[in-house]
């Protein structure tokens, strides 16, 4: 057999059992799925109840069966019609004509979800990709968000300036909680993980800190709540605010940010450093790359699209800053780690494994709303998710897949051994 | 020329160690002069604080003390003075060793300088006593924790395994802990469950990182998002329709009789629950294990030279999945004791320890000895800190908080000391 044979899949079987990136990612999703069903069987009383009926005899099986996937069927139903569109509201408007902001209220909630999550996750990729793991996205994207707040409510200018200078403020604010992690890393050799793992947590007491101190506190409030934005910094809804839709022109901050992602890692020769340096460090080394250089820009880069988030966070939904912002389930530089690995570092990759995770977080409140499956199931879907795509050999060997080329899906980052 | 890149590199190095270490000692001597200035000579010369030693627990009362009046001012600028003299001998001997260590008695004289300001009379809050034995107890829990969890990390990434999923098995032991607890009202078989579940946990970790070679990093953080959010579901889903699963106990004090009558230091080391002496004999056998046994020459050899090791026939998989096992059900244990300190399972409650324990674990420079001390300097700077609300202190407490992190940044960019991993920590492992 050449090489050729065994690189190209000739037949449909054959495609859809070789493990090319996307079906070895497809069958992770299938696997997350699978598993996030399975925690709902073991802890949902009535399935439970239902299946207990087997000790009374086998009558109870289709019974047993039929419970199950309803259960299991409602809550991904819930979680399908509460971030995409509910099927009979569609025709209803389809029908009708009326009612289209309703409809459109799910994709609209997973659009404005999406929006900063594409941006941050870009953020995290590139740094992925130049051989970096950026754990502290979240820490900087709160720096940014606050960073932008603090700029759009205390600073007031007309709109032409206020917005690009907020967003700037952001990606400033992101860039210099960044740039620790970088320059610690290019000249004291601190590893990255550790540095910016501990920066997280320096940044939630600096963010307590910050909504509780005299200049930035709401003024009249003694909780932990930040000033409002003025109307002229913040993303207004590209609908208008009678419909409701709460998406806004952000998308087009996250669009600009995937191009830009695309063309420094494709186009220009920074990027190519980048990638070198991800791939190889010792060869780029070899090659004159300056190793310093690029720890620290790809850090800037990185941490600055994660300022640039927590900005658009908060200028495209509450327009200010309180102290759980983005903590525990919001904290979305976490939810970009995965989405990162899911996309493959990829910017167009990224922006569809955003989409779905977003869905599945949008999804997961209207699984709650409606069936009471606690909507966490959404993290633990998305985590199984990413520990099968970070395991391309195990969903290889789950599914028989053919073509044992592994190699350039294994994610890897470098340990702090040296 | 090779030889002379040699010595050229390490004079460098060592003029790179010497402007570090000066470094080190100039913010050490900022550190005594604020404490000299700010608590010393700014406090009003009446100002005083009285110190009491009776624990608030009456039950198990050691022999009484009685409380200490201090003079505020004189005490602190005595603190101040020394932990100047501390910077100076390092700024003028720049010892090789121990540099570490001075800075964490600076960091808890500091930190007692200002219990003592903030305690002054006269000052802003209406409490001018400090009782020692209770923030000693207090803290001795959150220590315990760390202890625990830097302990765990220690037994993986000696075998050359980065275990970031201490947290994750915090939260699951402490889940698991309080289920089993509450039910049996018995810690005995609640320390058996999350012992079991964190080498389960570590199991999962050894499982992607060693049969596949996934990244250790990653599967360690995804793995603490997983806990996370199956805690947060379990607790919605199982907890709360049935509360009796989380009644919340806490585990008794067990006391040593007599030796728990010694004031001060009989209600912090000889009244504790269980867990704290099991925490002991943990450290004393961990270290045993890892430097006095043929095991834990094995064990090293494999996190440092893993080849090598393969090379004189150690089975450098089996090793490192006994001891990621092992140091799992280590955290799990750890997550039941923090749990039993605590009382009821809680969302979110373990608040980051498993990275502070991960902290401790690189400032202990991967020795259990070294993690304890890390642990005791962090774990108190993690209680004080919340405790400083209750005296008013100016400062705000979240600046506070962010102690343990910024020193453990320091540590690992080597501006306090220098750190070395075990060289193999974090590699993927392939037999030939």
């Amino acid at each position: 057999m050449s090489d050729v044979a065994t690189t190209q899949p000739q037949s449909l079987w054959d495609r859809y059992t070789s493990s090319s990136p996307i079906v070895v990612t497809v069958y992770a999703l299938i696997l997350g799925l699978a598993f996030g069903a399975i925690i709902i069987i073991v802890t949902t009383p009535a399935v439970l109840d239902a299946w207990r009926g087997l000790f009374s005899g086998w009558n109870a099986f289709p019974h047993a069966l039929n419970i199950t996937f309803n259960n299991v069927g409602a809550a991904y139903r819930s979680i399908f019609t509460g971030s995409v569109v509910d099927p009979q509201g569609f025709w209803h408007s389809l029908v009708t004509g009326k009612g289209w902001p309703n409809t459109l209220t799910p994709l609209s909630e997973t659009l404005t979800y999406a929006t900063p999550l594409v941006i941050v996750s870009v953020g995290v990729g590139i740094a992925f990709q130049t051989g970096l793991f950026n754990i502290g996205a979240n820490g900087q994207a709160v720096i940014g968000g606050i960073a932008g707040a603090a700029f759009g409510s205390m600073v007031h200018m007309p709109t032409v300036l206020h917005l690009p200078l907020t967003l700037l403020a952001g990606i400033a604010g992101g860039m210099v909680c960044g740039a620790v992690p970088g320059l610690l890393k290019a000249y004291t050799g601190a590893h990255e993980v550790i540095v910016t793992l501990m920066f997280n947590y320096v940044t939630y007491a600096f963010l307590l800190f910050a909504v509780l101190s005299t200049p930035f506190q709401q003024p009249g409030q003694s909780n932990d709540i930040g000033r409002t934005m003025d109307p002229s910094a913040v993303l207004s809804p590209l609908f208008g605010t009678k419909t409701g839709l709460r998406v806004s022109y952000g998308v087009f901050v996250a669009a600009a940010v995937v191009l830009f992602a695309w063309w420094l890692l494709n186009r220009s020769s920074l990027g190519f450093d980048f990638r070198v340096t991800g791939a190889n460090p010792s060869a780029a080394r070899a090659s004159g790359i300056n190793a310093r250089k690029v720890i620290v820009v790809a850090f800037l880069v990185s941490g600055g699209l994660a300022g640039l988030a927590g900005v658009v966070q908060v200028a495209s939904t509450t327009h200010y800053v309180d102290g759980g912002f983005l903590i525990g389930s919001a904290g979305i530089g976490f939810t970009a780690i995965t989405v990162a690995l899911l996309g493959r570092n990829k910017p167009m990759g990224i922006v569809w494994a955003a989409l779905l995770f977003a869905a599945l977080g949008v999804g997961g409140r209207n699984m709650q709303a409606t069936t009471g499956i606690p909507l966490d199931l959404a993290t633990v879907i998305q985590s199984a998710i990413v520990l099968f795509v970070a395991t391309p050999v195990l969903v290889k060997e789950i599914f028989r897949l053919r073509n044992v080329s592994t190699e350039r899906l294994q994610i890897s980052t470098t340990g702090w051994g040296s | 020329m090779s030889l002379l890149d040699n010595s050229t590199k390490s004079m460098t190095a060592s003029l790179a160690k010497n402007r570090r270490t000066r470094v080190i000692a100039a913010l050490m001597a900022v550190v005594g002069l604020f404490t000299f200035f700010v608590f010393g000579l700014g406090t009003q010369s009446g100002a005083h604080s009285s110190l009491s030693f009776n624990p608030l627990n009456v039950a198990s009362a050691p022999i009484s003390l009685g409380s200490l009046t201090m003079p505020v001012r004189w005490t602190d600028l005595v603190l101040g003075l020394i932990i100047i003299a501390l910077a100076a001998e390092v700024f003028v001997r720049q010892p090789r060793r121990g540099v570490m260590a001075r800075f964490g008695a600076v960091a808890i004289l500091f930190l007692i300088a200002l219990l003592f300001w903030a305690a002054r009379s006269g000052g802003p809050s209406f409490v001018s006593s400090v009782n020692v034995t209770s923030i000693l107890v207090g803290s001795s829990a959150t220590v315990m924790v760390l202890v625990f969890g830097s302990l765990s990390g220690v037994m993986c990434e000696r075998s050359g395994v980065v275990n970031i999923a201490i947290e994750g098995q915090f939260i699951g032991g402490a889940f698991l802990g309080s289920m089993i607890a509450s039910e049996t009202h018995n810690f005995f078989y609640a320390a058996i469950g999350g012992l079991f579940l964190g080498g389960l946990i570590g199991l999962v970790l050894a499982f992607f990182s060693l049969r596949y070679r996934s990244d250790q990093i990653i599967v360690g953080v995804v793995l603490v998002t997983m806990l996370g959010g199956l805690s947060s579901y379990l607790n919605l889903q199982v907890l709360t329709p049935f509360p009796n699963f989380n009644t919340g106990n806490l585990a008794p004090n067990l006391a040593i009789p007599g030796l728990s009558k010694i004031p001060i230091l009989g209600p912090v080391f000889f009244n504790q629950s269980g867990f704290f002496y099991v925490m002991i004999i943990l450290v004393a056998v961990v270290s045993f294990a890892l430097f006095k046994t043929r095991y834990g020459l094995h064990v090293r050899a494999v996190g440092e030279h893993p080849r090598a090791a393969a090379s004189v026939g150690i089975d450098v998989i089996r090793v490192r999945y006994v001891n990621v096992v092992l140091g799992g059900a280590i955290a799990g244990l750890g997550g039941v004791a923090f749990m039993a300190t605590q009382g009821q399972f809680q969302v979110g409650y373990t608040s980051g320890y498993g990275y502070i324990a991960l902290a401790a674990l690189i400032f202990g420079r991967w020795r259990p000895s070294g993690a304890v001390v890390a642990s005791i300097i962090f774990g108190l700077s993690v209680y004080l800190s919340y405790n400083l609300q209750t005296y008013q202190v100016p400062v705000s407490l979240y600046i506070l908080q962010m102690f343990p992190y910024l020193i453990t940044i320091a540590v690992v960019a080597g501006l306090i000391g220098r750190v070395r991993p075990p060289a193999a920590d974090g590699q993927p492992y392939q037999r030939d």
